[in-house]
């Protein structure tokens, strides 16, 4: 079982959401969260715990042996992202932050042993046990690298080798095609937005992603109290979205928050806001 | 003059300093706005455009598409995918999910039958134009959802917003970057003079600010800092030890203020709506401070 926790809008809150969340359902199933806002991965810092168990992620990146090379130029005119650009003669370079890796070239190229496998790291994974019984699985894009979807890929293999019985990915922000690959396989979207006109704004782009994806969405209004809930409410029932939850805006989640310590394992009256997202959650998974 | 505004983390406040700057800066100098998140754009939102005065349409994405009638179902294409983007339905067809499909075409040159597999270009997004109230002109986009490179669309956007620049003798253009540190704040940090950095005093925002500086030094660009809800967590110093270990000048502080959210509710930058607010009080300085460092 997958539940993907998005919101179009970057900083509305889908990591609060999201580790509080595993750090109650993990009391009662085998959980792994995903961190897959892999341009700015933040759950660690939430959870107050180092990344650990590093892998590299490389990337394929043709080479080119020019002793074998026949510049016929077919690499450089299939190559969609434009990486291969050739001189006057057909001697083809490699611009290396355009390659994408896809190999389109190797495939191509009709000389045997011209393209050669190089590679290049465009970022790492990380899979961290955590003290609240659930293990954080994060991907983690290098700086200067363009492509988030090779790393967000690279992230879910490496959640295939794992055990557990229920996955919770938490996004990137935006609706483009990389937040779709995160959500890809969830069973539940959780949409946490904030009741102002921008995050009504891209509320309603995520629950459009949500409706072509075929998932169930439901919404959770972040800081509640700092806008027009009633409008929230009428674009998700527009999109067949059931609003779940309200949480105020509040001190005691900024406290916790960059605190790096989950707010559902304080007693702050707070805490019961996100129990009670979670105790949704449960019943939805028990059908 | 081309500055950037980034800042790694999302909802730490870009499109709204942003909206108050361009506000403070309007009269003096001939601007031009661009809000470079292509994925959720709320500058414009922000400015009070209810309509754009020009749409352009842009056509760039390519997705693959399998003819099922002519596929032998050998499945080589899905096990090429190098993004995981084709799989079997129910009827035991292979097909391509077109909202992460990358359009690479991989799976069409290792495709047995020739013409089974197809690359289409498809519609990726809008770039759109308007002339704000305030009298400077901006340039958004919107990607489709679950379309690919939005990269694409900002880079063509600043291409737009360079014509204009020249058309109407413009001084200085302000792009409002993405959160993240990818290809769309990439191409919004590429080819600008100055990048303005924000940054809220938390561990994730210094985190993710950490990151996007990174990508401003990749390019050379000279950066400032603005700290966005300075006083939200008392204690917190590492975000000024790090810019001051950097070199990085801080331009100035803003304080938590409930004006700003509800400056948003009303569309409206909270310099216009909320004057006499901390954070109006804070901006103006900081504004000062641009035209005085930066813009000169």
């Amino acid at each position: 079982m997958q539940i993907a926790i998005s919101g179009g809008k970057g900083g509305t809150g889908k990591s609060t959401v999201a580790i509080n969340v595993a750090v109650e359902l993990a009391k009662k199933f085998k959980l792994i969260l995903a961190d897959l806002d892999v341009e700015a991965p933040n759950d660690h810092l939430l959870l107050g715990v180092e990344l650990q168990n590093e892998e590299e992620v490389n990337q394929f990146m043709p080479k080119f042996d020019y002793s074998k090379c026949i510049k016929c130029r077919k690499c450089a005119e299939v190559c969609e992202e434009h990486a291969i650009i050739t001189l006057k003669d057909g001697t083809p370079f490699l611009m290396p932050t355009l390659c994408s890796g896809c190999r389109a070239c190797e495939i191509v190229c009709p000389v045997p042993g011209a393209i050669q496998e190089g590679s290049r790291l465009i970022g790492h994974t990380y899979v961290t046990p955590t003290p609240y019984g659930f293990t954080l699985v994060t991907g983690k894009l290098r700086e200067g690298e363009e492509r988030s979807m090779p790393l967000v890929v690279a992230a879910k293999k490496r959640l295939k080798n794992l055990d557990y019985e229920i996955l919770i990915v938490d996004t990137a922000a935006g609706t483009g095609n990389t937040v779709s690959k995160a959500i890809e396989g969830s069973q539940l979207l959780i949409a946490v937005t904030e009741p102002t006109p921008l995050g009504i704004h891209d509320t309603e782009l995520i629950l459009q992603l949500g409706k072509l994806m075929g998932i169930e969405t439901w919404v959770v209004i972040n800081r509640a109290n700092l806008g027009d809930v009633n409008e929230v409410y009428r674009r998700a029932e527009r999109y067949n979205a059931k609003v779940i939850a309200e949480i105020p805006y509040s001190e005691n989640i900024v406290k916790t928050y960059v605190s790096g310590t989950p707010i559902v394992t304080t007693d702050y009256p707070e805490a019961e806001i996100f129990r009670r997202i979670a105790e949704r959650i449960y019943e939805f998974l028990r059908g | 003059m081309q500055i950037v505004i980034a800042s790694g983390k999302g909802g730490v406040g870009k499109s709204t300093v942003t909206a108050s700057l361009l506000y403070l800066l309007k009269d003096e100098y001939r601007l031009i706005a661009v809000d470079a998140d292509a994925e959720a754009p709320n500058l414009g939102l922000l400015l009070g455009v209810t309509e754009w005065e020009e749409e352009r349409e842009h056509i760039g994405a390519k997705i693959a598409r399998i003819n099922t009638e002519t596929c032998v179902r050998c499945g080589i294409c899905q096990m090429r995918c190098p993004y995981e983007c084709i799989y079997v339905d129910d009827e035991g067809n292979y097909v391509v999910n077109e909202l992460t499909c990358e359009g690479c075409n991989v799976c069409g040159l290792v495709c047995p039958v020739p013409g089974t597999i197809t690359l289409e270009q498809v519609r990726s997004g809008v770039i759109r134009r308007a002339i704000t109230k305030y009298g400077f002109p901006i340039i958004s986009a919107q990607l489709d959802v679950g379309r690919p490179e939005s990269g694409k669309l900002v880079t063509e956007e600043k291409e737009w917003a360079k014509q204009i620049m020249k058309e109407q003798n413009l001084e200085h253009m302000i792009v409002d970057s993405a959160a993240g540190i990818g290809c769309q704040v990439i191409a919004s940090v590429g080819g600008a003079d100055v990048a303005i950095l924000i940054a809220e005093p938390t561990p994730a925002s210094l985190s993710d600010v950490q990151r996007v500086y990174k990508v401003v030094q990749h390019f050379h660009e000279p950066a400032y800092l603005i700290i966005n809800k300075a006083d939200i967590n008392p204690g917190f110093t590492k975000l000024r030890e790090w810019a001051e270990e950097e070199g990085i000048p801080v331009l100035g502080e803003i304080p938590y203020d409930s004006a700003i959210p509800k400056s948003m509710s009303m569309l409206k930058p909270f310099i216009e709506v909320f004057p006499e607010s901390k954070a109006s009080q804070a901006i103006r300085e900081i504004a000062e401070t641009i035209k005085e460092e930066i813009i000169k």
